[in-house]
């Protein structure tokens, strides 16, 4: 796996053989890295050059013009900031409900023991399993049928509103966050409840006041997972909306598309910009995200 | 417009908006969802009679007021201003009725129109004519509008008449705009290689060896995304075996295994070698810059081409010319045409039914698409009194090439069955591509699938 050369590792002595490891272990990351980021950095190159110079000299060719047009009227053709607005009125509701409801269950599921405790969280943990996909014809049918009040809904139903977008995430997405969240407080020990039972807490205030500062890592992880995957959603917004201008931003990008013509150019600069807020996110919660990925893999 | 029933397609891996779609689509099987929700359909056919019903009585004074929705497709900045406009002249002469315009981008719209049409749709909306009307009216799901046509019909040739009609005999759909599939190619390139314009497919195969002598691929070719090569076949078999026949095996009454289909692929193969190789791995824009940058002679395709060349310089756009499919069988000529047109329909329960008819009827006018191929020059009005004046030289030959033609046909996925479109034949024409000796296991196959789907 290392880079390092066999009579090196012979002759060498260990420290200088470690050094020669990791030179070469940083050699393979930096090259796997730039991999990663090739596909990345060429729609960057490409976003920066207008389309007839590369319908011209092809796509993998130097010169021409070089500047920021493709964002500017990616910016502006597609209407960016109405849909970037549109999606936050999906997200940030979304994520909060999930956290705020993933964290209840996994409270109740974990800190306290009682007959089908273990089944509760297997339903819970099993609705991850189940391919969205498979319930959209039910779904459909319902969302058609199940009444809303005029101020959540404007179709009057769920159909076509964010309340019923925002309901799907939330119960696609609590199964993950609750199966997340109880392995996290299952490892707190069982004597904080215990000590606050004892002076008087009410369960209420067990999970408010005790628990969930405690379990602020994982939700701050699961935020950033959440926010990441509802953002990028495009599919419950394909079946569920029809009014163009409440879409999210997904189909900002489809804005920037003829019936025929495609501008790749223009949708590569397009793209990046719709990129953006997933990566600010991530970079100011990277620490926590970092810490997610590794969360419940040593306990249950 | 043609193409989108957009099969899955794997193989992409460019950043594009519809390979990101595709992508999200072989993925999570976003295709298939519209597919399930189509069987939903039938329990709403009741309902579409009810609201023609109630709209029959109203007509002996159809004042127009209020609020018409509208679903439109135009998304694009170029388009949405020239519907804008349009919808505002609209307004200005039907100063009781105000518009309420829906915008959802083309892709989207064309994916959710299932979805769409059973929930909540709009009044009126963009669609496509041909099978593709015919297909949603048969289900139900739109409400047919022959009052309009007793007032537009003058305005319009019998072909596009035919167009709009459902397979029950009532008009369900207003053309609005079309635009020819032709053999596209610069003049200059022409002129400064000595070339001439080929009237057969003896002269056609002449003019390709002579190019390729000249170190020239003489047909561009992609199809990568599967659609760009109907065009191909739908000309083969209109100029093979004419019109009817093309019609005809397209809602399969004659058989894809037929001697007949057969030489269709036959000729093709004959034509195969002067098209340019790897067709499978590119798209149409590539194909078509090949043409731009003067690598290649000609190239088959729609008249949306002209949109690329204008991206590319005014002065490759001026250049842009295009030639009629040639002849190949004497009984059948050059006399049949691939034209698709785009128009609107109402849905099946209007909340305005009144008000949506009168928009229909503007549409159907040629001040309406003036707006329209004003701000697209690779577009045709459909309507006979349509003011050209503003034609550029490239769509005045668009609409003497579909004047001229008797047969008009709509191109290949919207003439047939989408399913079958895109689950048979897309993907057998790139079998055939890849492999054009099995003409007779590939017809076989295509007319055993034909079979089980178009008996369901």
């Amino acid at each position: 796996m290392t880079a390092a050369p066999d009579t090196q590792g012979k002759t060498a002595t260990p420290q200088v053989m470690d050094k020669w490891r990791r030179r070469g272990l940083q050699a393979f990351l930096a090259i796997t890295a730039f991999v990663w980021l090739v596909p990345l950095l060429w729609a960057f190159y490409t976003s920066l050059r207008p389309f007839s110079d590369t319908a011209e000299r092809g796509y993998v060719s130097i010169g021409g013009t070089y500047n920021f047009d493709n964002y500017t009227q990616a910016w502006t053709d597609s209407e960016m900031l109405k849909f970037f607005i549109n999606t936050m009125w999906i997200t940030i509701p979304a994520v909060i409900l999930i956290l705020f409801f993933a964290s209840m269950a996994a409270f109740a599921l974990s800190r306290f023991s009682f007959r089908f405790n273990l089944l509760l969280l297997m339903i819970f943990t099993a609705g991850n399993l189940l391919p969205q996909q498979v319930i959209i014809t039910p779904l459909y049918r319902m969302f058609l049928a199940l009444p809303l009040p005029e101020f959540l809904s404007p179709s009057g139903v769920f159909y076509d509103s964010y309340f019923g977008i925002i309901t799907i995430h939330v119960a696609f997405q609590m199964g993950f966050a609750t199966f997340v969240l109880s392995n996290y407080m299952k490892a707190l020990p069982g004597d904080l409840n215990e000590a606050a039972f004892v002076d008087g807490a009410s369960v209420w205030r067990q999970y408010w006041n005790i628990i969930l500062p405690l379990t602020r890592p994982p939700l701050a992880a699961l935020a950033v997972l959440m926010f990441t995957w509802i953002y990028n959603d495009f599919f419950w917004a394909l079946v569920l909306m029809v009014t163009g201008d409440q879409r999210p931003i997904t189909s900002a990008l489809q804005n920037l598309n003829g019936t025929f013509f495609t501008n790749n150019n223009l949708v590569a600069a397009g793209s990046l910009l719709a990129a953006i807020p997933t990566l600010v996110v991530f970079a100011v919660l990277q620490r926590q995200f970092v810490a997610g990925l590794t969360l419940g893999s040593t306990k249950g | 417009m043609t193409h989108p029933e957009e099969p899955l397609d794997t193989s992409g891996t460019q950043i594009s908006r519809r390979n990101l779609l595709k992508g999200v689509a072989a993925g999570a099987g976003v295709l298939a969802a519209p597919a399930l929700l189509a069987a939903c359909g039938d329990d709403d056919e009741a309902a579409t009679t009810t609201a023609a019903a109630a709209s029959g009585g109203d007509t002996e004074a159809p004042m127009a007021s209020g609020t018409v929705s509208v679903g439109s497709n135009a998304s694009d900045p170029l388009t949405k201003d020239a519907y804008a406009a349009m919808f505002a002249r609209f307004e200005e002469k039907n100063p009781d009725v105000t518009l309420a315009i829906n915008t959802v981008d083309h892709n989207t719209f064309q994916e959710q129109i299932n979805t769409y049409l059973q929930g909540r749709p709009d009044d009126a909306f963009t669609w496509f004519a041909g099978y593709r009307m015919q297909f949603f009216a048969d289900k139900g799901l739109s409400t047919s509008i022959n009052d309009v046509w007793d007032t537009i019909g003058a305005n319009y040739a019998s072909s596009f008449k035919q167009a709009s009609t459902g397979l029950d005999g009532n008009q369900y759909f207003v053309p609005f705009i079309t635009y020819p599939w032709a053999l596209f190619y610069r003049k200059s390139f022409f002129a400064d290689n000595g070339y001439t314009i080929p009237t057969t497919i003896d002269e056609l195969k002449t003019l390709s060896e002579g190019m390729m002598a000249d170190g020239f691929v003489p047909i561009a070719f992609g199809d990568k995304d599967g659609w760009p090569a109907m065009g191909t076949f739908d000309y083969l078999n209109m100029r093979v075996n004419g019109y009817q026949y093309h019609v005809d095996l397209m809602a399969h009454r004659e058989k894809w295994n037929d001697d007949r289909t057969k030489q269709v692929f036959a000729t093709w193969a004959e034509l195969l070698p002067y098209h340019q190789p790897g067709a499978l791995g590119r798209t149409w824009q590539d194909a078509a810059q090949t043409v731009a940058n003067k690598e290649a002679g000609m190239y088959l395709l729609g008249m949306f081409v002209g949109e690329q060349f204008q991206e590319v310089s005014q002065e490759a756009r001026d250049d842009l010319d295009f030639f009629a499919f040639p002849e190949i069988n004497p009984d059948h000529g050059q006399d049949s045409v691939d034209a698709p047109i785009d128009g609107f329909m109402i849905s099946k329960a209007p909340e305005n039914i009144d008000g949506a008819k009168e928009l229909l009827k503007f549409i159907g006018t040629g001040e309406a698409q003036k707006f329209y191929t004003d701000a697209n020059s690779n577009w045709l009005a459909t309507a006979n009194d349509a003011d050209t004046s503003g034609y550029d030289a490239l769509q005045n030959k668009g609409a003497e090439l579909i004047a001229s033609a008797s047969n008009i046909a709509q191109f290949l996925d919207r003439d047939t069955r989408p399913d079958f479109a895109s689950t048979v034949v897309l993907p057998s024409i790139q079998t055939f591509l890849n492999n054009p000796e099995d003409i007779n296991g590939l017809t076989d196959s295509m007319e055993e699938q034909a079979v089980a789907i178009f008996t369901e």
